[in-house]
């Protein structure tokens, strides 16, 4: 709700994730309810045979078929050849997607940095696993030099990242695990973004499906249904994460006040009441319950959680409930 | 409704009201916030503002509650009240009647009891003076003034002119009663007093002149309370401009029996036969009878009943006819005093007074303090009626100082005078000395002349190179004198011998003359006398050869001189002289009966003045409640005290020579004297309503005291106070709801 007081912005890995979150997220693995085709050789299951362990299937031999994959018992008891078939194991694409706009800046704790957080930790699961691991950032401002000093008000909006989107893709093994820290420390949230745009310049961008983890507070003004629309449209396997603050969610302002709106100035004069409370509080459950009925009819999985809410809670509970992590 | 500043009001306003709606345009100072969306805040506003009908009307009911509160203060601010005085005017005379009659006891006190008539117009008094219009916060000088005044025979200012309400409600509130009769006229001056008086410029020599009977200033209205029993009120006119209201206090239907004479006489022939006169009125329309008590010196001494007639009720009498009759005449036993008392113009029929009298006789030479007591408690049948049956308790008591049977000391200064002592001789004295005239001289100068109340000089003056206090008008020193055969200078100028002469005429009213026919004296060898003006000499007796017998009075003598020598006139064979001799000494040695007054007997509201012994000093006086005041003696002993409020003993005492008749204790002598209302008109207790005055009369308004006046301020303040609580509340609702 109201801009966060500690601006800092993490500038390190340690800031993200510590040695405790890196501890308990080891075992876990980010899965998918579809099952989707991988690029490299990895760790998962694919739709094709391939080189694995585990058998699927036989069939007849072709001419040209790899030799080392006739099965003998089979030509020895039946005189024919046949391929033994087996599973194939690939890698899974996963796509995290942040909402940088400049909402993320509020909340107590930050909103944002939550959001890195828990994208980071997620990253990581996936990058342990070997799976492709892509970012992107919708909207956002570069992070400030670590020489000139952080100061959130002198931004001006030549900072903001041009095209409102950044992205770093292919990120593949624990060696990455740099990269992509260093990509989520390199933007902080500030300006609007077009969440519509966003979402077409991810979905012609893509390389091959996978889940994607969106995470955003989805207060769009101009909707967030086309986005959301066009991103699972193209075979993602679609999380949503809502991040609300615990400002959003029970307002602590009193009094005859201006609200600015942080990403458009947009201005809206109000003399709180409980009246205007109890009302603001039966819109935000509305907003909410629209949000969670547009999900759950195109089968995307919507979580809304507290800024406040740890990110070992989650990951290795909301998550793992979901089935995103396995 | 008036308005003490409607001008400061009308300035306020066009201040503050402007002021406060401009205050309203001026937008609210929002604190800034920022959040991190808009949207669901418009979205819930809009909702709000959807669903309360009345959001944009809330701003407007606070402007309006606070303009509300504004115009409560604003209006307080004027000061508003409740114009409800009848009367324009704004200069207010309340006047009390304080008088016996007032403390009867037939007005209602609220509580089902009865409250006497003086506290039921102290209350309705205090009605019109908290409906008096209050001076207005920021003119002080302002609003209404009241004088309070409180009469009976007297009147005297309880309060000047003020509008301080406490001031007027404790000043009528000290008002009490009196055992006096009635009189409005000294009221009325005093009242008339506090006007100034209108003057104007004469065109014709330019002298500024004053206009006989206008007063000028303001006209006053007068608010008289009384229960219209104003003998006087014809010869009472309030200015010409002035109102009067009178309130009439008292109910119709009170039924009063009272003393209203009293006196004791000793036979002349026996002074020890005393008989006690008792006159008794009623004004109950039924005959009843009323036991008389008669208590010497605390002892009962007898217990008399009386019947009394039942009171006629008066036809209509034309309006304006003024009463007759004095009230002071205190009719002897067995006549009505109700033939004698008045019965002034009255609307209605009232019931007129039947009286009737009783007599107690007995033996007593000595002197007495004899109280007369009305037994007026209900007997038999009615006891059962409720109302009291005698309304007025101050005329149910009298007393009386009964002097001893002898009475006075006379020395006669002679060379020798046989008629003289003869006739002195048989007259029932204390004590007759006869006294050369060297002895006389040698009292004087010694002062001593106090021993005697009356000394009667014959051919004899004090001589004038003696240092003894001779008066210089009357030329005799301090004391009573009947001269005889002498005029004593300078108030007598003898201007030598004449031949006989005859009486033409004598004041036959006067004490001295009273049972005496002076038709047949004639004067062998008189003398020509003249009385210098400004001696307070008066001719008492008039021969064709001018002045024959002189009174001369003095602020300490008092002579009565007789120039003539009675050997050379038929006066001394005739029985007149006796008569005249007794008289006069009696007349010089009591001055009580100088006043026509029983001896020692005064009516409340009057004066008590006696004469004690010459050179009387630390003259103190005991009224009936126990307090005690001291009293300035002249040279020959005269005192005066006054006013005589309450009836009852009065007792002087002094140090000094003593009179034969007084009492002596404790080394200094004292006297009583009774203070009795005895008044016909005063126990005649039925109200009037009307009052008529020598240009007016007034009917008594109806409905008593108007009752308003109110000062609206405050109750505009506290209605500011709710709509501001109510503001308050419906601020908050916005918030809380």
């Amino acid at each position: 709700m109201l801009r966060s007081t500690s601006q800092t912005p993490p500038r390190k890995i340690e800031d993200l994730l510590d040695s405790r979150l890196i501890a308990s997220l080891t075992g876990l693995d980010i899965s998918s309810r579809k099952i989707f085709a991988g690029k490299l050789q990895g760790e998962r299951r694919s739709k094709k045979r391939g080189q694995s362990v585990e058998f699927a299937d036989h069939r007849q031999y072709v001419s040209g078929d790899d030799l080392r994959r006739i099965d003998w018992n089979i030509f020895g008891r039946l005189d024919r050849l046949f391929l033994k078939l087996f599973l194939e194991e690939e890698d899974l694409s996963l796509h995290l997607v942040l909402d940088a706009s400049g909402s993320g800046a509020t909340g107590e704790p930050n909103k944002y940095r939550f959001m890195q957080k828990a994208a980071m930790s997620l990253g990581y699961i996936g990058l342990v696993n070997l799976n492709r691991v892509a970012a992107t950032i919708i909207g956002g401002a570069h992070a400030p030099d670590d020489r000139a000093p952080a100061d959130a008000d002198a931004r001006d909006d030549s900072s903001l990242i041009e095209g409102g989107l950044s992205s770093i893709r292919d990120l593949r093994g624990r060696r990455r695990t740099q990269d992509l820290s260093r990509f989520m420390c390199s933007v902080v949230p500030g300006g609007s973004a077009n969440f519509k745009d966003a979402a077409r310049r991810i979905v012609l961008q893509r390389r091959g499906k996978g889940v994607m983890v969106v995470f955003s507070d989805f207060f769009m003004k101009d909707g967030y249904e086309e986005g959301l629309r066009l991103l699972v449209g193209r075979g993602y396997d679609v999380f949503c994460v809502q991040v609300l603050s615990p400002q959003e969610i029970e307002p602590p302002i009193t009094g005859d006040l201006r609200l600015r709106d942080i990403e458009d100035a947009d201005m809206a004069e109000v003399t709180i009441s409980a009246p205007l409370l109890k009302r603001y509080k039966e819109n935000l459950a509305a907003y909410c319950g629209q949000l969670q009925l547009f999900c759950a009819r195109r089968e995307i999985t919507l979580l809304t959680v507290r800024s406040d809410t740890e990110v070992q809670t989650l990951l290795l509970d909301y998550m793992r409930k979901r089935g995103l992590l396995t | 409704m008036t308005f003490l500043t409607p001008l400061l009001a009308g300035i306020a306003a066009a201040i503050a009201v402007p002021s406060l709606v401009i205050l309203y345009f001026l937008k609210l100072r929002r604190e800034d916030v920022e959040v991190s969306t808009t949207l669901l805040w418009k979205k819930s506003i809009q909702d709000l503002q959807a669903n309360a009908p009345f959001q944009r009307l809330r701003k407007n009911l606070l402007l309006l509650l606070q303009l509300l509160i504004l115009a409560a203060a604003l209006f307080a601010l004027a000061q508003p009240q409740f114009a409800s005085l009848t009367a324009g005017s704004n200069r207010q005379i309340i006047m009390i009647d304080r008088s016996a009659s007032m403390q009867s006891t037939d007005e209602s006190d609220g509580k089902g009891g009865y409250a006497s008539r003086l506290d039921a117009a102290k209350k309705q008094a205090k009605a019109i003076v908290d409906a008096l219009r209050e001076p207005s916060f920021f003119d002080p000088g302002g609003g209404d003034q009241a004088m309070v005044i409180a009469f009976d025979s007297t009147a005297e200012v309880r309060q000047q002119f003020t509008t301080d309400k406490r001031l007027l409600r404790d000043s009528i509130d000290a008002i009490t009663a009196s055992d006096a009769p009635t009189a409005l006229g000294e009221a009325m001056r005093l009242a008339k007093a506090h006007a100034p008086v209108r003057r104007y410029v004469d065109d014709r020599d330019g002298a500024v002149r004053v206009l006989e009977g206008v007063s000028g200033g303001e006209p006053v209205t007068m608010q008289l309370w009384s229960d219209g029993r104003l003998p006087d009120a014809d010869k009472a006119a309030p200015g010409l401009e002035d109102s009067l209201v009178f309130h009439r206090v008292g109910s119709m239907e009170s039924e009063n029996v009272g003393l209203v004479g009293l006196r004791a006489e000793r036979a002349f022939d026996d002074p020890a036969k005393l008989s006690i006169y008792v006159a008794v009125q009623s004004t109950a329309k039924t005959p009843r009878s009323v036991d008389v008590e008669l208590t010497i010196d605390d002892n009962i001494v007898g217990v008399k009943s009386v019947d009394l007639p039942a009171a006629e009720m008066s036809q209509l009498t034309a309006a304006g006819a003024p009463p007759t009759g004095t009230p002071s005449d205190n009719s002897p036993a067995g006549t009505t005093p109700a033939a004698s008392s008045s019965t002034p113009a009255a609307a209605k029929p009232r019931p007129i007074p039947k009286g009737n009298g009783v007599v107690f006789s007995l033996d007593r030479r000595e002197g007495a303090v004899a109280q007369v007591r009305l037994l007026t408690a209900p007997r038999g049948a009615e006891a059962s009626a409720g109302r009291p049956t005698d309304a007025l308790a101050a005329d149910d008591r009298g007393w009386l100082v009964i002097p001893p049977a002898k009475k006075l000391s006379v020395a006669v200064v002679t060379r020798g005078n046989l008629f003289l002592s003869t006739a002195l001789g048989g007259l029932p004295l204390a004590k007759l000395d006869t006294l050369s005239p060297d002895d006389f001289e040698r009292r004087v100068r010694s002062g001593k002349t106090g021993e005697y109340d009356v000394m009667v000089l014959d051919g004899v003056l004090p001589s004038a190179t003696t240092d003894a206090p001779i008066n210089p008008s009357t030329g005799l020193p301090p004391g009573r004198y009947l001269v005889m055969n002498a005029s004593p200078a300078p108030a007598i100028v003898d201007r030598g011998k004449a031949p006989s002469s005859g009486i033409v005429d004598w004041v036959r009213d006067h004490p001295t003359l009273r049972y005496v026919s002076l038709d047949n004296l004639m004067i062998a060898e008189s003398r020509i006398v003249d009385i210098s003006p400004g001696s307070g000499g008066k001719a008492l007796v008039l021969s064709d050869r001018g002045p024959a017998v002189v009174e001369l009075a003095s602020a300490d003598s008092r002579a009565i001189v007789i120039p003539f020598d009675v050997a050379q006139s038929t006066w001394p064979f005739d029985v007149s002289f006796v008569v005249f001799l007794a008289s006069s000494v009696n007349y010089l040695g009591d001055t009580a009966a100088s006043t026509g007054q029983t001896s020692r007997m005064v009516q409340t509201g009057g004066t008590l003045s006696d004469r004690l012994a010459s050179g009387a000093s630390d003259a103190r006086i005991e009224v009936p409640g126990g307090e005690r005041f001291s009293l300035a003696a002249s040279p020959d002993g005269q005192v005066a005290f006054a006013p005589v409020r309450s009836a009852g003993i009065y007792r002087i005492r002094w140090d000094g020579a003593a009179a034969a008749t007084d009492e002596s204790s404790g080394g200094s002598p004292s006297r009583a004297y009774a203070a009795n209302l005895l008044d016909a008109q005063e126990s005649d207790t039925t109200p009037d309503d009307q009052v008529v005055l020598a240009s007016r009369t007034v009917q008594a308004a109806q409905g008593g005291p108007a009752s308003g006046q109110r000062k609206l301020w405050p109750w505009l303040i506290l209605a500011g106070l709710c709509i501001m609580m109510l503001e308050w509340f419906i601020y908050n609702r916005k918030v809380y709801v």
